[in-house]
């Protein structure tokens, strides 16, 4: 399997390119290295989010509980961190990862053995994790002076600098975790049995086990590695704004699925590619990030994302329509 | 020959049921092997010992000279014995190649995918059988004919020795079915024993070596090709003499009822034209692209059309919509039952009740009695077999399901009933049994509208034949044509399927 862009992905970049092309029409500033390393430090989070989420719904199954997760694994690591003085980024992205495969493996014992919608299931767990975390853990809030500073070095660091009219300008370490996720799950979705395995469940489940496929025991990989990139992603997110709250990233899930289902993945499962997910998430955050630049207020904002949601999965439902007609499959 | 295959005794129960009683099969190598039955007589579950998704109770399997009494399904893979079933378990958004090999490569307990070997063993299938497909696309892509193709390469990747094929024509056209033949005698001829299961006789009799009747759940018999014919093997699968009645229309009174002018949608249909009468079972015949199954949507308003007048009892109409349809008495069985006839996870008296809810719903309640009632009826006059009128219809026969669509569209009391391939995949006695209420609902005036893609059944049922090519009507067969005592050969070489007659072998492509 070579690495290619589908036509559904090649809407999406012209789509991207127009949208792009239009702003800097509108306004000549958004032609700059500053908007292109700008969108790539505040997408960072949510392109590991929109992976994560893809591998569980190429899977068939769907996870509201990464926010969750993610929040779960930094807050706790970090509070860890300060109890005990420690100040070792690797020590913060390992046990946050730790927490999150575990997490991740309750999730997929629920639905395993639960037989629930993942959807349900993950609703629950979403609330449940936060509760168990404000409850257990804590629920104050830590300022950047608290906060260890091997996590602002990261948020801050970057991987080479520019100089610009108006300063110098860096590209965020935060693409390294991205580059890393995205080529480790294009990886495992496209060259190992497990990946296939995934895409084989979420195509069909029974199919599956009958070639000797373990629905059950790919879940687990499945919401494990989720929730692997969700304690990932909960580091990088502290490290940005460098602080601690027991609140943020809940209520983002939406977002997100919107991103991945933009991006081509199947609702239904058995479909989706890492590159669809990133451009989904890339789109969103361009549409987030240049209204202003356009003269609109960020009002807007959803109105666009709910515009381009629907447009997306009417495209896909068209084309859909189209082959059953040639199949003599009649639904209008 | 020497046997591949020998089941020794085999006899199954569930539940205190025994659906297999005492059953022997034989298959040589090299041989095609049909195994026939109407439905529910225990051929799916002989088929599921063999394979090993069930171990029966008393008997034993010898499968290359090994004896089994509690076969796996992992020895009977071992063994070559792979069954391709009706729903073919393939992968939608995977490509072909990667559905012929996944399982090969899997069971070698490969941990990375080399895509170069998934390629390399796709590609060597398809030449073992001698046909070209587009590796790189994916299943969802394909029609049914290729996913049918990629099924048994599928099989044939891993190696099989007997292949047992679970009605694989169901969906296909008859150019098809015809190249699906020429792919079994030709592996046969490689040496490969063919379990065959289908229900279309003209079929068992152009591939089979020998012929294995089950009924009830017991052998009836082995039979070779040449010692047994089409009526005589109905009425072994049957237990009775099935000979279907034909159809005479004896109404005067000749005012169309369905009127239909210059009907046209590009792309499917062009200047369609012809008339219904009360009493008239019209039939439709054509290949698959010639039209039939979107002039009968269009008809129910599924299928928006181009151009033309549509008139109800002398009355011009536009059907827009099927409660249009269905206001103007017209009902449609649709050719695919299970998705679009039946809500399956519903019980009998719910699906019978569906199409007249708000008739027996008074004051918006619905009348359970008056419910139970019509289902009690439809039961009664269809001879359903069904454990009650409470039964989940997921959980009939074919043919009992059939009988509950057209049941319940019988209540709406149409004056004009199109029926897209009423009998695909029914056992012979429900068929005859479905036929003699068709002629008696046409006795009582209704018109019918029938599509169907088998000679027979257009004979036995149809006053008047419209055959069609490609979008158009190409020939009109009346009453008295059909009364030829070869109308059967003429209609096959109007439709253009000249391959198919059954005493001739499939042409290679």
């Amino acid at each position: 399997m070579k690495f290619t862009i589908d036509r559904y992905q090649k809407i999406l970049i012209f789509i991207i390119a127009a949208y792009c092309a239009f702003v800097g029409f509108v306004n000549p500033a958004f032609f700059s290295i500053t908007t292109v390393f700008d969108i790539i430090r505040t997408s960072s989070t949510s392109l590991i989010f929109a992976i994560g989420l893809l591998v569980v719904m190429i899977s068939g199954g769907i996870d509201v509980s990464f926010m969750a997760i993610a929040l779960f694994g930094s807050y706790t690591t970090i509070n860890i961190m300060i109890a005990y003085g420690i100040d070792n980024l690797a020590f913060a992205v390992g046990l946050s990862i730790i927490f999150g495969a575990v997490l991740g493996l309750i999730n997929a014992s629920l639905i395993n053995w639960l037989k629930l919608p993942p959807f349900i299931i993950t609703l629950g767990t979403q609330n449940l994790f936060h509760g168990i975390m404000t409850t257990f853990v804590s629920d104050k809030s830590f300022g950047a002076g608290v906060l260890p500073p091997c996590l602002n070095q990261f948020g801050r660091a970057t991987l080479f600098q520019i100089q610009t009219g108006s300063g110098t300008i860096g590209l965020s370490a935060s693409i390294l975790p991205v580059v890393f996720v995205a080529l480790a799950t294009w990886g495992l979705i496209n060259f190992t049995m497990i990946g296939r395995g995934i895409v084989a469940v979420g195509n069909d489940e029974e199919s599956a086990r009958r070639i000797g496929f373990s629905p059950a025991r790919i879940r687990y990989y499945v919401y494990v590695w989720s929730g692997i990139l969700a304690g990932l992603t909960g580091i990088v997110y502290v490290a940005q704004i460098n602080a601690l709250y027991p609140n943020k990233l809940i209520g983002g899930e939406l977002p997100i699925v919107a991103a991945v289902v933009i991006g081509g993945a199947k609702i239904t499962g058995g479909d989706g590619k890492v590159f669809g997910a990133i451009l989904g998430v890339l789109l969103i955050y361009l549409l987030n990030s240049t209204l202003i630049l356009i003269g609109l207020s960020s009002s807007w904002n959803d109105l666009f994302i709910g515009s381009v949601l629907v447009a997306s999965i009417a495209t896909s439902s068209y084309q859909e329509r189209i082959r059953n007609r040639k199949n003599l499959i009649f639904t209008d | 020959m020497e046997p591949i295959l020998n089941v020794k005794n085999i006899t199954k129960a569930f539940s205190g049921v025994r659906v297999l009683k005492n059953v022997s099969l034989t298959v040589n190598r090299g041989e095609i092997h049909c195994l026939v039955g109407e439905n529910g007589c225990g051929k799916s579950t002989l088929v599921k010992c063999v394979s090993g998704v069930y171990t029966p109770d008393e008997g034993e399997i010898v499968l290359n000279g090994q004896r089994f009494t509690k076969l796996t399904t992992q020895q009977a893979i071992q063994n070559g014995v792979q069954v391709i079933y009706q729903d073919m378990s393939l992968f939608r958004h995977m490509s072909v190649a990667e559905n012929i090999a996944i399982e090969k490569i899997r069971a070698k307990g490969a941990r990375l995918i080399n895509w170069k070997d998934v390629a390399g063993i796709a590609a060597e299938q398809t030449r073992k059988i001698n046909v070209k497909i587009d590796l790189e696309k994916e299943i969802f892509e394909c029609p049914i004919a290729i996913r049918q193709l990629t099924a048994i390469c599928r099989a044939l990747a891993h190696d099989a020795k007997i292949l047992v094929m679970d009605e694989p024509t169901t969906a296909l056209t008859k150019n098809e079915v015809s190249q699906l033949l020429t792919i079994v005698q030709e592996l046969k001829s490689q040496g490969m024993s063919i379990i065959f299961i289908s229900h279309k006789l003209d079929e068992v009799f152009s591939v089979a070596d020998v012929i294995t009747v089950i009924r009830n759940g017991e052998k009836i018999g082995d039979y070779n090709r040449a010692e047994i014919n089409e009526k005589r093997l109905s009425e072994l699968m049957t237990g009775r003499e099935i000979d279907y009645p034909r159809y005479r229309r004896d109404f005067t009174e000749n005012t169309p009822l369905l009127e239909v002018k210059g009907l046209s949608r590009k792309g499917h249909f062009n200047d369609i034209s012809f008339t219904l009468r009360k009493g008239d079972i019209v039939g439709m015949i054509g290949l698959l692209g010639s039209g039939r199954s979107e002039i009968a949507m269009s008809l129910f308003g599924l299928n928006p059309i181009d151009s033309g007048e549509i008139f109800v009892s002398g009355e011009k109409v536009s059907i827009a919509a099927p409660q249009d349809a269905k206001r103007r008495g017209i009902a449609l069985l649709p050719e695919d039952r299970f998705r679009e006839g039946l809500f399956t996870d519903l019980k009998i008296k719910e699906n019978v009740s569906s199409t007249v809810i708000d008739e027996i719903s008074p004051r918006g309640c619905l009348d359970f009695s008056e419910e139970d009632r019509l289902a009690e009826k439809c039961i009664e006059t269809f001879k359903v077999r069904a454990p009650s009128r409470e039964t989940v219809v997921r959980s009939l026969s074919g043919g009992n399901q059939q009988k509950i669509v057209i049941g319940k569209w019988v209540e709406t009391k149409p004056n004009i009933f199109i029926m897209d391939s009423p009998t695909v995949g029914i056992d012979i006695g429900s068929k005859a049994e479905i036929y003699e209420q068709i002629h008696n609902f046409a006795k009582n005036g209704m018109a019918f509208l029938l599509i169907s893609d088998e000679v027979e059944e257009i004979l036995a049922n149809c006053n008047r034949v419209l055959i069609l090519e490609k979008g158009r009507i190409k020939t009109i067969l009346e009453a008295q044509d059909l009364r030829q005592p070869d109308a059967k050969k003429l209609i096959l070489e109007e439709i253009g399927s000249r391959d198919l007659q059954p005493d001739t072998e499939p042409s290679t492509k």
